[in-house]
């Protein structure tokens, strides 16, 4: 799939969603957690599903927005991150949206879950982490005239 | 006192019903002490680290300035640099302000800074914990900007705004968020030796999104500002070199000097402090505990860890370690795979690494700077993988004046803690930053005084929570013997109430060093410190 990324940090994705429900979902058996405990690009997979919850600060771990997802394997926890990204993208999470989660599972104590980097609805994409794994910043989606403006800050 | 970096039940909502007034409301008692207006006189060198509102999203800000108290309740003048997420503003002018100060060392603080050529109050709650120096939180909320963030201020020495002041070994740490889009966690911890202007000399360990470099050279120079020459007499103000990134700085003395990153898009912050001669020069000098605190992030969210342990020359012992990893928290007690090391080539630079036995693939690693032998910065290297766990950098210390007991652990104290708690302005709610400042009486172990706490989601601080609570000691206080830990409760009290739990390790009788151990949906570490 081919993508390309603006300055801001969102992503616009160049093909049509159709040709992303084509395929399955990637999510199988969560490695070893012991591997875990650092996000790495190169282990990264994609899920496609259905929105079933999503919720702007869920009560799972960890600290974060979450969502549900209903995928071919089964409904999926999925941690998005900062829910302020989310809103500074504009991109609003309902049940029944189809979407598409690019991550890969982390471990958070013993156990793991899908950490998302990528969330798209549609032709509209919010990168929620960074390629490194750590999460993004509603800063990171403000445009060059946006930013120029926070020199008025004190 | 860095930040990082870091769930209440009792959202938003809690606060902003109370500061509403009327019934019910809890009011903390008269403040009784021995602090007045005049305990804040002459020049202090303050910073903050937090978050800012302007009507377009919620941004990284941190600050660097000096403000001038005349003893009386009155700011005369001032200036500050200002970085908000990666976009500084530079020398900005304070025209004037005021401030107050209660008996107990708890006041207010309000710098009038011009912008644009337009004076806008920035507010602070402060605590004083001496006429020399203390902590603030910022509580602005106007129309113009809310921001918030935690920090402190330290008196100048105006004799000694100089370029040549700064001279000999210094230790630094400095972090923040890197230049890149988007950005990512950045820390650097290191030393350099300054001569009247040039870095002659250094060396530093940096973790950039999660990508090492290690013991790298450090070249640079300070410097007046050219286009703002009279802040270096005036101030302590100028524009500092290294490795190509530039800094505002202001000298506090010939012993510290606070840095703001100014270029690159990044926004990284700190303090170098003098090295003294007494840093060990070899492992076999080091006969002592330590407790350390470092904040930053994971890949799962915000992280603290605040943690001690024993060095007898290489030898490491009683490591603990307590983790608040976005909301889980994990208890390491190890002997496994213990060392410490200093280096060579680098006086006072050195690392240290343990495992805990439930997670052997990411054994414990960190780097430290000691700029004395009972004081230092330390940055965390674990990896899992060959990639970074986290980004997290903050203070050790040695710890002394043990057996800590409810005899030496007494009096009156500052008390601050800054990091992401559950929040929920109307209808989304949000995990975002939260500061709280305070001051406490510690009788028996039990804490009364009185808070102020900013959960920025509201956009507005809460003043003058009732606060109480309690600290609990195993043992000599030391929490040497594994499962054993020092906790303490701080509860506060508006028209409803909270209590948050921590954990809390003394580095001495006069200051600890805590993380919040229960409420997942918090990640708070902070600092109680004794007022002189």
């Amino acid at each position: 799939m081919a993508t390309t990324r603006s300055k801001t940090g969102i992503f616009v994705i160049g093909i049509t969603f159709a040709l992303c429900i084509s395929a399955s979902a990637q999510e199988t058996k969560l490695p070893d957690a012991q591997q875990l405990h650092s996000y790495s690009v190169s282990r990264e997979s994609f899920l496609l599903g259905t929105v079933v919850k999503f919720e702007s600060a869920s009560s799972t771990l960890p600290m974060g927005a979450h969502l549900v997802l209903q995928t071919s394997s089964g409904p999926i926890d999925v941690h998005l991150g900062d829910a302020k990204v989310l809103r500074a993208g504009h991109l609003e999470l309902n049940p029944g949206d189809s979407v598409r989660i690019v991550g890969e599972p982390l471990a958070l104590g013993d156990s793991t879950y899908f950490a998302a980097r990528i969330v798209q609805k549609g032709a509209q994409a919010v990168a929620v982490r960074n390629t490194r794994g750590f999460l993004t910043t509603p800063a990171s989606l403000m445009s060059p005239a946006d930013k120029e403006a926070l020199r008025g800050v004190r | 006192m860095k930040r990082l970096l870091l769930m209440l039940t009792a959202g938003a909502a809690l606060w902003s019903a109370a500061c509403g007034g009327g019934n019910g409301i809890a009011v903390p008692p008269p403040p009784v002490g021995k602090y007045t207006l005049a305990n804040l006189n002459g020049q202090y060198a303050f910073v903050t680290n937090g978050e800012s509102f302007t009507g377009v999203n919620a941004v990284a800000l941190a600050r660097t300035g000096s403000f001038t108290a005349d003893g009386m309740g009155n700011i005369t003048t001032g200036i500050e640099d200002v970085n908000a997420a990666g976009a500084p503003s530079l020398a900005l002018q304070i025209s004037g302000g005021n401030y107050t100060v209660n008996a107990d060392g708890r006041g207010t603080l309000t710098l009038n800074v011009v912008s644009g050529g337009v004076a806008s109050p920035i507010n602070f709650g402060i605590t004083l914990t001496s006429s020399n120096d203390g902590l603030m939180i910022d509580e602005t909320s106007t129309s113009a900007q809310s921001s918030t963030g935690s920090g402190n201020f330290i008196k100048q020495n105006s004799g000694s705004f100089a370029i040549a002041s700064i001279a000999g070994p210094y230790v630094f740490d400095f972090s923040g968020q890197d230049g890149f889009s988007p950005s990512g966690p950045e820390s650097i911890v290191g030393e350099f030796t300054a001569s009247g202007g040039p870095i002659t000399t250094g060396v530093e360990d940096v973790n950039d999104n999660g990508v090492f470099t290690t013991a790298a050279a450090v070249s640079g120079s300070f410097s007046a500002d050219g286009v703002n020459l009279s802040t270096l007499p005036g101030f302590g103000r100028g524009i500092a070199q290294l490795n190509g990134v530039q800094y505002a700085f202001y000298i506090v003395d010939a012993s510290r000097v606070r840095l703001l990153n100014i270029s690159g898009g990044a926004m990284l912050s700190g303090d170098a402090v003098a090295q003294s001669n007494t840093a060990p020069a070899n492992v076999s000098s080091i006969s002592s505990s330590f407790v350390f605190i470092v904040a930053g992030s994971s890949g799962n969210g915000g992280i603290t860890r605040v943690g001690r342990f024993t060095a007898n020359g290489a030898t490491v012992t009683n490591v603990l370690v307590d983790t608040n990893n976005s909301g889980q928290f994990i208890k390491t007690n190890t002997t496994n795979n213990t060392s410490i090391s200093l280096d060579a080539a680098n006086l006072g630079r050195g690392t240290i690494t343990f495992t805990d036995p439930n997670f052997a693939a990411a054994p414990f690693k960190f780097v430290f700077y000691l700029s004395s032998a009972t004081q230092g910065v330390i940055q965390e290297t674990t990896t899992n993988g060959n990639n970074a766990v986290d980004v997290a950098d903050g203070s050790i210390a040695a710890q002394t004046g043990s057996p800590f007991t409810s005899s030496n652990i007494t009096g009156t104290y500052a008390l601050n803690w800054s990091g992401l708690s559950l929040q929920n302005n109307g209808s989304f709610s949000v995990h975002d930053e939260e500061d709280l400042l305070s001051q406490v009486v510690v009788t028996s172990l039990g804490l009364s005084g009185a808070a102020d706490i900013f959960q920025f989601q509201n956009g507005v601080p809460v003043f003058d929570l009732v606060t109480s609570g309690a600290i609990t000691i195993s043992g000599d206080g030391t929490s040497s013997t594994a499962s054993n830990r020092n906790t303490m409760s701080v509860k506060l009290v508006k028209s409803n109430s909270t209590t948050v739990n921590f954990v809390v390790y003394f580095v001495n009788p006069q200051l600890a060093f805590f993380a919040n151990n229960q409420d997942s949906h918090r990640t708070v570490a902070g600092i109680l410190k004794a007022q002189q």
